[in-house]
């Protein structure tokens, strides 16, 4: 996991490192520094909207302090501080400070340099409680983000779309003067300040638990039936079981939410000229959207049950029908994505064939393969958590898993495709798929055995919060 | 009924459960006691075939329970709310569980039914998921669930300590009834001594992973646990006492 992360951020930190000749190459006409004062804004811009989405509220961390003898206004200042520990305030630094130092110490000064430093960190603290202040608002009323959010939009489509203003040049304008008169970096950090005061005033206003938690009094929840699923038996219950928990809880329906954006994937690739749209291309493309919930939903298989495993464990459910309720989940959704990609026909229908042939082998052999990795999955997952940088039940299985998932099909493609064979290929891959889903039971029978010799470490791992 | 031979479990060098024999027939109503980490839960758990002992065996009926599934048909059990799907609201899980044991919705409803005293309205249709209802609340659903199922075992985990004082006296009605008029086999665990010895028949106390007595329930069973549970409060008194037992 910490590998991942690194990942993430080595990439930002090369990113930055080379951000003078990236701006080189993106604006060849503009002046280096020209071009840099340009994107500060427009960064800042995109970082608010992505921290209105992502960026989680460190509310709850004050439960445990609120009845003790701590003062109130102590306890709004940790609020609001550790507010500030956060990847997202991480981000501009490392992605701008290396060109400072290196472009603008060089062109204009220390003093310039430092004037920038200070004002990205007004800026970055501004956003930082801008967005928190949005969402403890919209906590309250729902409608408060979808305006926070539309404004954002607006204000991009009117730069963009519009050519209202320019975002870029309202950023020069600024940070152009910021080269001369380096006492303008004071600008962001009052309106920082003033942001920080502002959630302070509020959340000193609102102490009480149930202001403060994410928990709402909902709606009224009504209980919902699957009839049609109700004819497989045990295993379309579990199945009805399991449609529940992917819509019911934030972080797996992130996961089917992610899927239907895939859905446009295909765009980024069809119809291009050359090996981006050739049908290898469409092989891995089509795996993707039709396969996509059983790759990303499966990856963190039972750990999604972890909660009430053991209720699984002991109540009458034969481990038969609880994977062929996971077979039948998986099938219906993958079913109901392949038709979803039946548009893109507009690209001949090779297209539609191929993604045909990628769904049963999705159906076929990714089903049973995410399942056998679920066997190795001892991870438990709290399912009242949010989706966004939740790396809760994320192990090194899940990088493993992804691999074979990716590669197999290709293993089969790519030698007849070399030889200019695709057909052969794809024919063995559309066998393949259908192999496994017609041996489905002896694949089920296998899982379970398996099963059997782990269920205990699983449902100990599954325990331990 | 259940029969346990031999059965240990360590923790990181600690033997958290020992109980060389044990064997409870069938009508029998077990209430185990025991302060927080003697085991009893540990206990529980083995014998739903939950935890892997290090040594020995459960049998349910004259069948091993690891390994076999024959004892689902006939076992309800309730330990704590990880046996409860949460996301799913009270009827939705109510139905769940019928349908495993092939009871129709309708049945399920003309059972929830009767239980609308026990429920004292406050799980059936109010629009919640099993997740936002109280602790106590989650408790109902879950010893419902196991009325649900008809069991001849019925094995529930320190139910009396989340529920309101009405559903505890409802709930000792329902498991006395079910023990003497229906013949169900009960195995509870409680902190409530007054409530264990109330509705139990025989009492287990465990300490430290073993059963140190089994006592068939008399006058005298409820000051005789007072003694051993109060050590710390009347300490010169209960020394004593203990010292006489011993011999």
């Amino acid at each position: 996991m910490a590998l991942l992360i690194l990942y993430l951020l080595v990439n930002v930190f090369v990113l930055g490192f080379f951000l003078d000749t990236i701006l080189e190459k993106a604006f060849p006409k503009d002046d280096l520094v020209v071009s840099f004062c340009g994107i500060i804004l427009l960064y800042f811009l995109s970082d608010l909207f992505t921290r209105l989405q992502l960026q989680e509220l460190p509310t709850l961390r004050v439960q445990p302090y609120l009845q003790l003898p701590v003062k109130r206004n102590s306890l709004v200042r940790y609020l609001t501080f550790t507010s500030l520990i956060s990847v997202f305030n991480l981000w501009p630094f490392i992605l701008f400070v290396p060109f400072v130092l290196k472009v603008i110490a060089a062109d204009s000064g220390n003093l310039t340099a430092t004037a920038f430093i200070v004002s990205l960190a007004g800026l970055t603290i501004f956003n930082n409680y801008l967005s928190l202040y949005i969402k403890r608002k919209s906590n309250l009323n729902g409608w408060i983000f979808l305006i926070a959010a539309g404004v954002i939009i607006l204000i991009g489509l009117s730069d963009f779309y519009f050519h209202l203003f320019s975002i870029r040049k309202v950023s020069y304008l600024f940070f152009g003067y910021l080269v001369t008169q380096p006492a303008l970096a004071l600008l962001p950090v009052l309106l920082g300040a003033i942001m920080y005061y502002l959630n302070f005033l509020y959340l000193k206003n609102n102490l009480y638990l149930e202001e403060l938690g994410s928990r709402k009094t909902g709606k009224y929840k009504s209980s919902t039936e699957y009839p049609l699923l109700s004819r497989f038996g045990s295993a379309g219950d579990l199945a009805a079981n399991e449609i529940k928990l992917v819509l019911r809880n934030k972080r797996s329906k992130s996961a089917l939410v992610m899927g239907l954006f895939l859905m446009f994937y295909g765009l980024l690739f069809y119809g291009r000229p050359g090996p981006i749209g050739s049908d290898g291309v469409k092989v891995f493309v089509g795996m993707f959207m039709t396969g996509i919930f059983i790759i990303n939903y499966g990856q963190f298989m039972f750990s999604w049950q972890a909660s009430h495993f053991d209720g699984l464990l002991v109540s009458k459910i034969n481990f038969v029908d609880f994977l062929k309720g996971k077979y039948l989940l998986f099938t219906i959704v993958s079913t109901v994505f392949f038709l979803l990609t039946t548009p893109y026909i507009y690209f001949g229908w090779k297209t539609i064939l191929i993604h045909f042939v990628m769904y049963l082998w999705n159906v076929g052999v990714n089903t049973t393969m995410v399942l056998f990795f679920a066997n190795r999955n001892y991870k438990r997952i709290d399912l009242s958590k949010g989706a966004a940088f939740n790396w809760e039940g994320v192990s090194g299985n899940q990088w493993i898993l992804s691999l074979p998932l990716i590669i197999t099909p290709y293993i089969i493609y790519a030698p007849f495709a070399l030889l200019g064979h695709a057909d052969i290929g794809l024919t063995l891959l559309a066998l393949t798929g259908l192999a496994f889903i017609v041996t489905r039971s002896f694949w089920i029978k296998k899982l379970e055995a398996d099963f059997y010799t782990k269920r205990y470490t699983i449902a100990e791992g599954f325990r331990n919060k | 009924m259940i029969e346990i031979k031999d059965l240990k479990k360590i923790y990181n060098g600690v033997t958290v459960v020992n109980v060389p024999h044990l064997e409870i027939k069938k009508g029998e109503s077990v209430g185990l006691v025991g302060n927080n980490g003697a085991g009893k839960t540990t206990l529980f758990r083995m014998m739903l075939d939950l935890i892997r002992p290090e040594r020995g065996e459960v049998l349910m009926n004259n069948e091993l329970v690891a390994g076999h599934e024959g004892w689902k048909n006939f076992t309800a059990s309730y330990l704590d709310e990880g046996f409860l799907i949460d996301y799913l609201t009270p009827e939705e899980y109510f139905h769940f569980i019928g349908g495993l044991h092939q009871q129709s919705h309708a049945h399920v409803d003309d059972f929830l039914a009767g239980l609308a005293d026990f429920f004292n309205g406050e799980i059936l249709k109010k629009g919640k998921y099993i997740r936002d209802l109280s602790k106590g609340n989650q408790c109902k659903v879950g010893v419902a669930s196991c009325l649900l199922q008809n069991p001849e075992l019925l094995m529930l985990d320190e139910p009396f300590a989340n529920i309101d004082p009405s559903t505890q006296f409802r709930l000792k009605s329902i498991v006395k009834d079910l023990n003497k008029n229906k013949g169900v086999t009960t195995l509870i665990s409680s902190h409530d001594l007054n409530h264990i010895t109330d509705v139990c028949d025989r009492i287990l106390l465990m300490e430290k992973g073993v059963i140190i007595k089994d006592i068939a329930t008399s006058s005298s069973t409820l000051s005789e646990l007072e003694n051993y549970f109060g050590v710390e409060q009347s300490f010169a008194t209960a020394v004593r006492i203990d010292e006489e037992e011993n011999h």
